[in-house]
Formats: C-alpha cells, structure tokens, sequence
C-alpha cells in the first residue's frame, strides 16, 4: 500500500465502490479522506463542520460512485468537488456574517504561509500555476483566497480591504484571464 | 433568458471558486442541470481548479467520521438486535466468506462420498482476525461434531458454549464445547434450536456455561451455515 494514492488505484476504489464493494469505500477512505478532511477545513474553519463536511461527502461518493467517470475527472477531483460543494453549503449556513479567524489573518501576515504562496508552490497542474502565475498578483491572492478558504465576496472586500465592487473585478477578470491562458493549452482547449 | 458564454464562464468560475453564493449558486446549480451546455462549462472549470484542491497537506480525521460514514451506508437489514447489527457480523469475520468457502469446499471433497442426510450442514467459525479457530458439522441426523482447530489461551475455569444465531430473534444455546479436539454434541436435526438458524457463535462463559441462557461473555469466534443439500 502506497501512501500517495495513485490515480489509478483510487479508480480503481471507486469502481469497486459502485459495485458496493464496502472493503474498498473503506480503503478509498484512508487514502482520500485525510485529504479531503484538510479541503473542508480550510473551508468551514471549525473542525466539528468539517467532520460533517466528510461525512456528508463520502455517503455522497458512496451513493454516486456508479456516475464516477474517468473520461471527465481525476478521482481526487471529483471528489474534491463534492467535499467543496457540500463544504461552501455548510460555511454558508453557519456563517451568515463576515468572519475572519485569528488563524487566517495569522496566515496572511506570514508570508511563507500565505495562500498566494500556496497557490504557487502546491498547484498540482504545472500549467494551472503558470496560468496563475500570470495574473497580476491582487487577482491571484484574491483568488487563492476564495478557492482555499471559502470567503464570500464581502469578507474577501473586508479582508482585502477593498471595495466589494474591486474584489468583484478581481475575480471575475482574474478567472477569464485564467480561462483564456488554459485554454491556450491543452486542457481546457481539447473539448472546445 | 440566454446568457452569453462569457457570462456562463464567469458563472462557473465562481461556482466552482466558491464565491457565488446563495439564490445566485441554487440558481445556477439548476441552470446547469438543466442545461448540457453550461454543465459542460461547469465541469471545464471543476477540472480546471479543483486539482488546487489536491496539494493541501493532509489532516487526519477523527476516527468518529468514519463510523458515522460507515453506519449511513450499511445495507438496510430488517432486524436491528445485536446479533444482526452490521457491527456484530464484522467484528466476528462472517465476511470472511471467501476463506471459509474453501474449507467448505475441502470439507465436502475429502467427506465420505455418500449423499448427506436432511439437515446436514457445516459452519467454518473464525475470530476477528478472520482465522478459523471452530468447525462445526452435522451430517448423521442426531450429532453435531465441533471441531477445535486452535485452542484458546488462558481461558482455564471458563467454558466455551456454542450457540445457533436464528435470523431474526435472540441466539440458543447448543451445548458446551471443550477448549481442545473434538466434542459430539447429541442433537436432532430437527431439533427446533437449529429451526432457522443461520449462523453459528462461540462464547466465553463462566465456569458450567451461562447463567442467563444468553451469551453473557465475549464472542471468541462465528461463522454463517453452508447446508450440504440443495434442497
């Protein structure tokens, strides 16, 4: 058993999920779900919600394994979305109010944690992080900030110390730039 | 309303970014759904930010979130008792089907060759750790031979008891077994104890068996019933 889970073995986990397979839902668990737990937590900022963030998530991934399909997503992507999405839902309902943590704004101010940083260094596709690479720097962090962390955009405008209007241009921008620089390449390009 | 691509590719953007909330997000949830489209869009751009996702260092999750995920996605079962939980069943290798399919199968091949009475049936018992440690057969009519394959260790002043899990409804007692070789236990094939039974199970009990008539001690090994007739 490898501590990296291969893309293939986790296919392979969730092929055999869909076929009720509980020994590998439970093993595609222990290779996933430390993960996932970290994306969720980022996101919903209490670890109770996060716990529930991963529970909701792999019945859902346990339910819809059979709508898994290689030809469109990675595993870990696909499941990343579920995670997110249900992730965004619960932030959302717990979290009416801007609201910052003292753990966020202390990443900020340290530069070797600060999500643009991550952005750049832990992108797993080289060409998504030449991509962002290439926005002008106040649309990549505010960027990294809403995918990592989950912010709306009032608290971004809040965190930022921008207006709402500017942190609205920022993004919507940044992603058609990001839009237009993937699709240069293949990824994006390949299916129109 | 139509919206233009680029509109829907700020949509998507933000959707899969996170910062489209609200009415906004339900609303294009259902446009996707409903729309091929835009579903295609929305997946371009999952591909294109969720593999951000991928390189956050991992945090392990408490232990609880996976008997809450494990607990939602049991198969539904109709009686709920403790013999029948999912957790029983587990925690006794009975899902070591493979195993004892191949001592059953060994079992029948190297049996007499002579066509098994009514009621004739066989049980490979196996502990947590999924090793056979009991087998369990009937094939005259009147005795049920139990087999030890590995005695227990430090169970001296103890008895072992053998009970007949029926499918829905409490376990009855079949009889003592001694911690080593061989016990024959005298037993009918009718007798009502083994009347839809579906399972078998070893316990650790006081000295002389149970006080209750139900397993009051650990359940050292279990294992389900193969029937040595088709019919």
């Amino acid at each position: 058993m490898t501590q990296e889970p291969g893309q293939a073995r986790l296919e392979s986990l969730l092929a055999r999920s869909a076929l009720r397979d509980r020994a590998a839902f439970a093993e595609l668990y222990r290779a996933a779900g430390a993960k996932l737990f970290a994306v969720s937590l980022r996101i919903v900022r209490e670890r109770g919600l996060a716990e529930e963030a991963l529970q909701d998530s792999f019945v859902n991934i346990w339910n819809h394994a059979a709508d898994y399909s290689r030809e469109r997503a990675a595993p870990m992507t696909w499941m990343a979305a579920i995670v997110r999405n249900r992730s965004l839902d619960i932030a959302r309902r717990s979290r009416e109010e801007p609201d910052i943590d003292d753990a966020l704004t202390q990443g900020l101010a340290d530069e070797g944690a600060s999500p643009e940083r991550e952005v750049a260094e832990r992108a797993s596709a080289h060409r998504l992080r030449d991509c962002l690479g290439k926005l002008e720097a106040e649309q990549r962090q505010t960027i990294a900030l809403a995918f990592y962390h989950g912010l709306t955009h009032s608290e971004l405008a809040g965190h930022l110390r921008r207006p709402l209007g500017t942190v609205k241009t920022h993004i919507r921008r940044g992603l058609l730039k990001l839009k237009d620089c993937l699709m240069r390449g293949e990824a994006m390009a390949e299916r129109g | 309303m139509r919206l233009s691509r680029d509109a829907v590719h700020a949509l998507a953007g933000e959707y899969v970014l996170g910062t489209l909330r609200g009415r906004a997000r339900r609303r294009f949830e259902a446009l996707a759904r409903s729309d091929r489209d835009v579903s295609a869009v929305l997946e371009r751009w999952e591909d294109a930010l969720t593999p951000l996702a991928d390189r956050v260092v991992p945090v392990v999750p408490p232990a609880r979130v996976w008997s809450a995920i494990e607990a939602r996605t049991a198969p539904a079962e109709s009686p709920r008792g403790f013999w029948s939980s999912l957790a029983f069943w587990r925690s006794f290798g009975l899902l070591a089907g493979g195993l004892a399919s191949v001592l059953f199968a060994a079992f029948i091949w190297f049996s007499p060759q002579r066509a098994p009475d009514a009621g004739a049936f066989v049980a490979v018992l196996t502990s947590s750790d999924a090793a056979p440690r009991v087998v369990v057969s009937m094939q005259a009519r009147d005795a049920l031979l139990i087999r030890v394959v590995k005695p227990w260790a430090g169970v001296e002043g103890k008895s072992l008891e053998l009970w007949a899990l029926p499918a829905g409804g409490m376990p009855r007692s079949l009889g003592l077994v001694r911690n080593q070789g061989e016990t024959r236990l005298v037993l009918a094939a009718t007798d009502p104890r083994l009347e839809a039974m579906t399972a078998l199970a070893v316990s650790l009990e006081p000295g002389g068996g149970s006080p209750t008539g139900r397993p009051t001690g650990p359940i050292l090994c279990s294992g389900v019933v193969a029937s040595l007739r088709n019919t």
